[in-house]
C-alpha cells in the first residue's frame, strides 16, 4: 500500500519544481528553439520553391532560346530564298531588257540599212538614168536640147521606174 | 500498424516481466525461510544480517529521508536531508540523521517501519516505535531523496536546454544544427511532428507544444536518471506515484484550462447519441464525466507501474544472488552470472521503456489536448 499512496510533500515539491521548469523552459528554451526551427523550415522550403522556380524559368528560357534560334534560321533561309528569287528575276529582267534593246538596235540598224539601201538604189538608178540620159541625149541631140523638158522627162521616168 | 504491433509485443514482454517478478516475490520469502535458524537469530540479536528481498526492493523503490550512497561493512554512508514538518501549527526543521536511519525517534517523530505509511514520518508514542493513534494531521514537506533528485534533474535540464537554445539563437536558422542541438533536435521534432501535430488540430499545436516538450523531456530525463544506480541517480522519481500523479494533474488542469465549448458539449450533450441515453437518466454525461477523471488516473498509474515494475525486476535479479547466497554461498555464486546477464538485459529494456513511457505519457496528454480543442464541426 505504501507504494501506491501519494505523499503530500512530494506532490508539493514536484508541482513546484515542474511548474518552475515549465515556465523557464517555455520562455528561455522552447520558444527560441522552436522559432529557430520554424524559421529554418521556412527558409528551406522557400529555398526549394525558389530553386524550383528558377529551374522552371531556366527551362522556359531555354525553350524560348531554341524557338528563337529556329525562327531565326527559318527567317534566314527565307531571306536567302527570296534573295535568290530576286536575283534570278533581276537577271531575267536584265536579259529580257538586253534582248529587247539588242532587238531594237538590230531593228534600227535594219531600218537604216534599208533606208541606206533605198537611197543607194535611188542613187544608182539616178546615175543609171543620167548615164542612160547622157547616152540618149547623145543619141538624139536634137530632141533633148531643151534642158527644162529634159529634167521633167527624167523625173517622170524615175517615178515610173520607182512605181515598178 | 507496425508501431502498434511493436507496442503489443513490448507489453507482452512487460507482462512476462511482471509475472516473473511475482514469481520472484512469492519465492523470495520461501527461499529466505529455507534457513529458519538464520531468520530467528536475526530477529533475536539484530546484529546478524538477514536478507529480506521483498523489503529491500520496496525500500529501494520508496522515497527516503536520506540519500543512501553505499555500505562498506559496518560503515553506512548516506547524505542526510532536511526534514520539514508542520504539526499542530508548529514548524519543525531538522536533518534526517537525527532519526539514525529510521531507528530512533526525534521530537516525537519517527519513520514508520510498516503499514500503509511505511517509510514516511509519523507521530510516534514515547517508546519511539509505536504510531500515535491519536495523532492529528501531519504536514510533511521534507526535502526527500526524490525531491533532491527532482531538483538536480530540473536544474540540469534547464541548464542543458537553455544552453541548446542559446546555440540556436546564436547560430541562427541558416546553419544546420551541430553538437548538442543536433542530438536534441530529432527528439524535439519527434514530439512536435509525431506527437503534437498528429493528434492536435494544427492551429492549436503552438499552444500546447512547450508543455508537451517540457513534459517529455522531464519524464525522459528522470526515467534515465532513475536507471543510474548510484548518486546522483538512483532515486525512483518517475516510479513514485506522487510524482506521476502531479504530472497527470498538470495535464488535467492544462486540458481543462484550454478546453473549448465543443469539449464540454461533448461531455454533457454528446452528439450522435440517442436522447434516451441522456434523458431522463443522464447515462452518457455520467460516463463521460467518469472518463474525465479516469484520464489522469490512467496516466498516473501507467507511468508509475511501468517504471516501478522495471526497477523491481532489476532489483529482483540482483536480490536473487543474495537470497540464494544466504542459503548456500555456492548457489549464490552459481546464479550470479545469470543474474548479471538478466540485469544487463533488463537495463537495456528499461532504457527502451524510459523512452517509450515518456512518449506514451506525452502522447496521451496530447491526445487529451486534442480532445479538449476539437475543431468546430457546425
Amino acid at each position: 500500500m505504501e507504494l501506491v499512496s501519494p505523499g503530500l510533500g512530494l506532490i508539493f515539491w514536484k508541482a513546484l519544481a515542474f511548474g518552475i521548469v515549465l515556465i523557464i523552459l517555455r520562455k528561455y528554451a522552447w520558444r527560441p528553439i522552436l522559432s529557430t526551427i520554424k524559421e529554418r523550415e521556412h527558409f528551406i522550403s522557400n529555398s526549394i520553391r525558389h530553386g524550383k522556380r528558377i529551374h522552371q524559368e531556366l527551362a522556359e528560357l531555354d525553350a524560348t532560346k531554341e524557338k528563337l534560334l529556329i525562327q531565326a534560321k527559318e527567317k534566314a533561309s527565307e531571306v536567302i530564298k527570296q534573295a535568290k528569287l530576286d536575283g534570278e528575276e533581276i537577271i531575267q529582267k536584265a536579259n529580257r531588257q538586253a534582248r529587247q534593246e539588242a532587238n531594237q538596235i538590230i531593228e534600227a540598224a535594219k531600218n537604216s540599212i534599208m533606208a541606206e539601201r533605198k537611197a543607194a538604189e535611188r542613187e544608182i538608178r539616178q546615175q543609171i538614168i543620167l548615164l542612160s540620159m547622157d547616152v540618149a541625149s547623145k543619141v538624139m541631140q536634137k530632141e533633148f536640147s531643151d534642158q527644162k523638158r529634159n529634167d521633167e522627162f527624167i523625173s517622170k521616168l524615175l517615178d515610173e521606174i520607182q512605181l515598178n | 500498424m507496425k508501431g502498434s504491433k511493436n507496442r503489443i509485443s513490448y507489453f507482452d514482454a512487460k507482462r512476462a516481466g511482471i509475472v516473473l517478478m511475482l514469481v520472484l516475490f512469492l519465492a523470495s520469502p520461501c527461499l529466505a525461510k529455507l534457513e529458519p535458524g538464520a531468520e530467528e537469530s536475526g530477529k533475536n540479536d539484530g546484529k546478524e544480517k538477514k536478507f529480506d528481498a521483498g523489503k529491500v526492493i520496496i525500500d529501494k523503490i520508496l522515497d527516503a529521508y536520506e540519500w543512501h550512497v553505499a555500505d562498506f561493512g559496518d560503515i553506512y554512508i548516506s547524505i542526510p536531508l532536511p526534514v520539514i514538518l508542520m504539526y499542530e501549527g508548529k514548524w519543525y526543521f531538522f536533518l534526517s540523521h537525527k532519526f539514525h536511519h529510521g531507528k530512533k525517534a526525534y521530537k516525537g517523530f519517527g519513520i514508520a517501519s510498516e503499514g500503509s505509511k511505511r517509510g514516511r514520518i509519523i507521530r510516534v508514542l514515547d517508546d519511539g516505535k509505536t504510531p500515535d493513534p491519536n495523532a492529528s494531521f501531519l504536514l510533511d514537506i521534507s526535502i526527500t531523496k526524490n525531491v533532491v533528485s527532482i531538483i538536480i534533474a530540473s536544474v540540469f535540464l534547464c541548464i542543458l536546454l537553455i544552453t541548446v537554445a542559446r546555440r540556436y539563437t546564436h547560430c541562427g536558422f541558416k546553419k544546420a544544427p551541430s553538437g548538442l542541438p543536433a542530438f536534441l533536435e530529432p527528439l524535439i521534432l519527434f514530439v512536435r511532428d509525431d506527437i503534437a501535430r498528429s493528434v492536435i488540430p494544427e492551429k492549436e499545436v503552438e499552444r500546447f507544444l512547450p508543455y508537451l516538450l517540457s513534459l517529455f523531456s522531464v519524464i525522459f530525463f528522470n526515467n534515465l536518471l532513475g536507471l543510474v544506480p548510484f548518486f546522483p541517480g538512483g532515486a525512483n522519481v518517475t516510479g513514485n506515484i506522487s510524482v506521476t500523479l502531479t504530472l497527470a494533474m498538470f495535464t488535467f488542469f492544462t486540458l481543462h484550462l484550454f478546453a473549448n465549448k465543443e469539449y464540454w458539449k461533448h461531455i454533457f450533450n454528446t452528439p450522435g447519441v440517442p436522447f434516451w441515453l441522456k434523458l431522463p437518466l443522464p447515462l452518457m454525461p455520467v460516463i463521460e464525466l467518469v472518463g474525465v477523471f479516469v484520464k489522469p488516473i490512467v496516466l498516473t498509474l501507467r507511468l508509475f507501474a511501468n517504471i516501478t515494475a522495471g526497477h523491481m525486476i532489476i532489483l529482483g535479479f540482483v536480490s536473487l544472488i543474495f537470497v540464494l547466497g544466504a542459503t548456500a554461498t555456492s548457489m549464490g555464486l552459481a546464479v550470479a552470472p545469470l543474474s548479471v546477464v538478466f540485469v544487463i538485459f533488463m537495463n537495456f529494456l528499461e532504457l527502451l521503456v524510459a523512452f517509450i513511457q515518456a512518449y506514451v505519457f506525452t502522447f496521451f496528454s496530447a491526445i487529451f489536448f486534442g480532445m479538449a480543442v476539437p475543431e468546430e464541426h457546425h
